[in-house]
């Protein structure tokens, strides 16, 4: 019933009215469209799309590719902008906002986890998350958040020197020294096996949990589904339908 | 077209910003070799057909007085094959518009009215003078030019104290005089030197020269030995006077021309070397890195099935399209720049024609090298490509390993920004060497254009300040009792005279010869101050020679050595001096001794033959008026007129290649700098993008990718000023003229400026890549890297 509700209201347009359980949501979209290309060669990458996300909630965005997750999440975090419709972040309109806006709000609101990690290769694990921390307000140790993904024994070893998986967690521990708002998460299992994938899954549920980061995770694997409060599932440009997760069981326990 | 060449013209087009750069660079080097070859074989083949059809001398002689009965022996002589004999004197010419009296060489021309057989002139206006008439003149182009002189004007021309009138018939090259400068002048001065040819009777007439000769010069059978005929013609020349028989290496246009045909030969070996040598380690860096960031490019055609060769071929093919490129631009340029060269020529030597030749191999010469070299600084980056296991380059590269750079105490007190480009510098110890090396070569090119102007002011300042201390020199006519140095002392606007001794020698270290002019000078002598190295004043030896740091040299002789003076005047007699005291000198050379002790030697009482004299400078016009009036002056010298014409035409030279060359620095600059800022955001792009993404600002992100450029400039700059330093050093050692030396000083305003030029350029290469920065296409970041 909930399921059909929750479904009813993502597909309705309902600007501004105020969520059923009476908190205002933290992310924000109405009437998102973005397409690329002119004429013939237009491609629709989003459509019409409403969407609000809660604060604190772990989100997953499944699809196929080319049904808009990616794009969806580069306009969430700041790095896209929708062709029209609105989006907003709390109190900060995203869609329309210049250059130095989204760069203020990915730097002090955002933490990014890539799917290929993009740390420095000069830079130590306890470096590269030193890096975000020097520009951001009020970040943690950077030894605290490597110990929150389980790297405190490897805090001066290079990306050259770490497993996949190792690297993978510290882009998350980099991603959340800030203590982000939003932690926006591209695909953070597509280049890694399924045990280390599952380690830095676990990382990023102990951040969503104890940094109280509202998480969106991009991926193609359903069964990352378990972990989340609600998924999202995308199609053409549209979210086709939302699976509220009464029973979230931990990374640890995922089968794929 | 095929489609993997489709791909290099995409790739050239791709890269535009580093292809031109590099272009640039290549064309610089083409563009120097061309301009020298081309210059140089202009100069040399100017100069050949004027002696072939002018039948320039190979050997002269000058003697007091020998009669003319003397030459069909002198034609005897074996290995001789043209004589003539002639009669030649110094002149002192009446003309008007003159600053300092102008001064004038006489020769003669043959009895009959024809040209002579040696030496003969190229008529530009006009006719040889009526053999019947003894009023009239054929003079040198130079001086026509300079003073606008026609055939039909008369000139007033003072003869062994004798004013006569000449009528000019003509006007003519001499390949005696391609270049002409006053006696004692090391530079052209056109306005103050007059050459006449005058008919034969009327020479001997004014010399005193009936029946008899002063000069002969001849040609040489082939295969004849030229020190052998000189040895001969000496000896048949002894009895009657001669000052020695010298070949066209002593003879002074041929000497100054054969002086620049050497120093453009130098210039086209080294120049291009240095610009090719910077080409080729730029390609290995900058091409070597393109090369690199195409792995997975490269690894994906071999997957394909690709064999390696073509795909070698691809490669090379991109290092061509660039290298023609630059060969085009670099042609172009070079021969626009050589025939301004020769044209920057035309001042100095004087041909009939000297037209711009480009042979067609010289331009295929110099892009077939600029080819080679750009592909031998690809080669290592190729091989590394070929060899690169097919399914590796498909995988996105592992994290270079800094493991080791652990930067030390150092890095606790640094943040993590600062730490990016100190690991980029310190973990690739190979590339930041050969990258601060390239930028570092840009100093000296810039450094080597500027130069000049420092060597011209340390020349002049060394020369003129220090050495010769005169303002005025006065040779006479002949050697004078020194009562005639107190003479001239007395005349108005005199404040010091000096009298020297000039004598011509011919100077022997073992095979070695050398003709020159031995001066006397007395003790403590002001007006003329030999210095050594450290420019400390040299006391003027009382045994024994002081000679020229390069003269000694030259003949292989060093302090305390001893060499054979033969003296060409006078008795002729033959000395074994030691070589007391080396000097430095910077125009021509020159053999120093005390003028007691000159004289002694000659035998002869005390005699000065040049007056130096310090003028008062209100009084300048009426002294220059005075002396032109006394007999026994043959030719007045004047520094401040010296200065004047090494200003003028030096200064033009110098304009020339200053530019040239400091465009050059420019492209090496920003050849560098640019493409290193390219190559490292290429490989780096996708790192500051994520950057981006993570929240650093557009101008954080450039701080961070272009610190490490900042670190390699601000190592590079200081590191190019030695170089500079050394570079300038080694160009000049490879010089090999004798009418001037330049010192190596360069003045720290050079310094600065190369260093700012420098600074300049790479910080123009900065703005644009940070513009490239500003437009990090962010959401790649998020993709795997391409």
């Amino acid at each position: 019933m909930k399921r059909g509700i929750l479904h009813a209201m993502a597909m309705t347009k309902m600007a501004d009215v105020a969520h059923p359980t009476g908190v205002p949501p933290v992310f924000v979209a109405r009437g998102l469209c973005k397409s690329y290309g002119t004429g013939d060669a237009t491609v629709h990458a989003l459509r019409d799309l409403d969407l609000d996300i809660m604060q604190g909630e772990f989100v997953v965005l499944l699809g196929p590719s080319g049904s808009g997750k990616s794009t969806l999440l580069n306009i969430l975090g700041g790095l896209d902008a929708p062709t029209s419709g609105r989006a907003a972040w709390r109190d900060h309109e995203l869609a329309g906002a210049d250059e130095a806006a989204l760069t203020a709000y990915r730097r002090d609101h955002v933490g990014f986890v890539f799917q290929f990690y993009n740390l420095i290769p000069s830079l130590t694990a306890r470096e590269n998350v030193e890096l975000v921390a020097e520009i951001a307000r009020d970040p943690m140790q950077p030894e605290e958040a490597l110990a929150l993904v389980g790297l405190s024994r490897r805090l001066d070893h290079f990306p050259g020197q770490l497993s996949g998986g190792e690297q993978q967690r510290v882009a998350v521990a980099r991603a959340i020294v800030k203590r982000p708002d939003a932690l926006l998460c591209d695909e953070p299992t597509g280049a890694l096996d399924v045990e280390t994938g599952k380690l830095v899954l676990s990382a990023i549920a102990r951040a969503n949990r104890e940094v109280g980061a509202t998480t969106v995770v991009i991926t193609h694997n359903a069964a990352i589904a378990g972990m989340a409060d609600r998924v999202l599932r995308m199609g053409g440009g549209r979210i086709v339908s939302i699976e509220a997760n009464g029973n979230r069981c931990a990374p640890e326990e995922l089968v794929w | 077209m095929r489609v993997l060449d489709r791909k290099v013209l995409r790739d050239v087009r791709a890269l535009r910003g580093q292809v031109l750069t590099i272009a640039l660079l290549i064309g610089a080097g083409v563009a120097v070799l061309v301009m020298s070859v081309s210059s140089f074989l202009s100069l040399r083949e100017a100069q050949q057909t004027f002696y072939a059809e002018s039948r320039f001398a190979e050997v002269s002689a000058e003697v007091k007085r020998a009669p003319r009965t003397l030459l069909s022996r002198i034609g005897e002589i074996p290995g001789v094959a043209l004589t003539e004999a002639r009669v030649s004197g110094e002149a002192r010419v009446d003309w008007p518009g003159g600053e300092v009296p102008v001064a004038g060489r006489v020769l003669s021309l043959p009895a009959n009215g024809e040209q002579p057989a040696l030496n003969r002139l190229w008529l530009l206006a006009g006719r040889l003078p009526e053999p019947t008439r003894h009023d009239e003149a054929v003079i040198h182009a130079a001086f026509a030019e300079a003073w606008q002189v026609r055939p039909g004007d008369e000139i007033a021309v003072i003869l062994n104290g004798r004013r006569e009138r000449f009528r000019i018939s003509g006007i003519a090259h001499s390949p005696e005089f391609v270049f002409t400068s006053r006696p004692g002048n090391p530079l052209p001065d056109d306005r103050g030197f007059l050459v006449l040819w005058v008919n034969e009777e009327g020479a001997s007439r004014a010399f005193d020269m009936q029946g008899a000769f002063n000069e002969v010069v001849l040609t040489l059978a082939p295969g004849a030995s030229e020190p052998e005929v000189i040895a001969e013609l000496d000896l048949l020349l002894q009895p009657w006077g001669g000052r020695g028989a010298y070949g066209r290496r002593d003879q002074p246009s041929h000497r100054f021309l054969e002086d620049e045909l050497a120093e453009q030969r130098t210039l086209a070996v080294t120049v291009p070397l240095v610009f090719f040598g910077i080409a080729a380690f730029l390609l290995n860096v900058v091409l070597g890195r393109m090369v690199e960031a195409q792995r997975e490019q490269v690894a994906a055609l071999k997957a394909l099935g690709y064999p390696s060769f073509p795909i070698a071929a691809h490669y090379a093919k991109f290092v061509a399209v660039v290298c023609a490129l630059g060969s085009v631009f670099g042609i172009a340029a070079g021969a626009w720049m050589g025939a301004g060269m020769l044209g920057n020529y035309r001042p100095f030597f004087r041909f009939p024609e000297m037209p711009y030749l480009l042979p067609a191999r010289l331009p295929l010469l110099a892009a077939a090298a600029s080819f080679a070299v750009a592909l031998l600084g690809v080669l290592a980056a190729l091989r590394r490509i070929l060899r690169l296991p097919a399914a590796e380059g498909l995988r996105p590269p592992r994290p270079a390993d800094f493991g080791g750079v652990t930067l030390g105490r150092w890095g606790r007190r640094v943040g993590a920004r600062a730490k990016i480009p100190l690991r980029g510098l310190l973990g690739r110890p190979l590339r930041t060497l050969l990258t601060v090396l390239g930028i570092a070569m840009a100093v000296p090119m810039v450094v080597l254009g500027l130069f000049w102007w420092d060597a011209m002011d340390s020349m002049v300042e060394l020369q003129f300040d220090r050495i010769e201390r005169g303002d005025a020199f006065v040779a006479l006519t002949d050697p004078r009792p020194s009562r005639a140095v107190r003479e001239m002392a007395r005349l108005p606007g005199v404040l010091a005279a000096e009298g020297h001794r000039i004598v011509p020698v011919r100077l022997r270290a073992a095979q070695r010869s050398r003709l020159l002019a031995l001066t006397g000078l007395p003790e403590g002598a002001e007006l003329r101050v030999p210095r050594d190295a450290d420019l400390r004043p040299v006391p003027i030896p009382q045994q024994g020679l002081a000679l020229s740091r390069r003269l000694a040299e030259r003949l292989g002789v060093r302090e305390g050595d001893s060499v054979q003076v033969e003296v060409l005047e006078g008795a002729r007699r033959v000395h074994d001096l030691p070589v007391a005291a080396l000097v430095e000198d910077i125009i021509g050379f020159s053999a120093l001794m005390e003028i007691g002790a000159l004289n002694r030697l000659m035998r002869e009482d005390d005699l000065v033959s040049h007056v130096a004299l310090r003028v008062d400078p209100q009084e300048v016009q009426a002294l220059w008026q005075q002396l032109a009036e006394r007999p026994r002056v043959a030719v007045t010298n004047v520094k401040a007129v010296w200065l004047r014409v090494f200003d003028e035409v030096i200064a033009g030279l110098v304009l020339t290649s200053a530019v040239t060359l400091t465009g050059f620095g420019v492209i090496i600059a920003v050849g560098v700098v640019y493409n290193s800022a390219r190559v490292a955001l290429q490989e780096r792009g996708w790192e500051m993008a994520s950057l981006r993404v993570l929240g650093f600002t557009r101008q954080e992100v450039a701080r961070i990718l272009l610190a490490e450029l900042a670190l390699a400039v601000l190592i590079a700059v200081p590191l190019g000023l030695v170089l500079a330093q050394w570079i300038v050093e080694l160009i000049l050692g490879a010089r090999d003229n004798e009418s001037f030396d330049v010192p190596a000083a360069i003045s720290p305003a050079t310094f600065v400026t190369a260093a700012l030029v420098v600074l300049g350029a790479a910080l123009a290469s900065a703005v644009a890549v940070r513009r490239r920065i500003d437009r990090l296409d962010l959401v790649a970041a998020l993709k795997a890297r391409d």
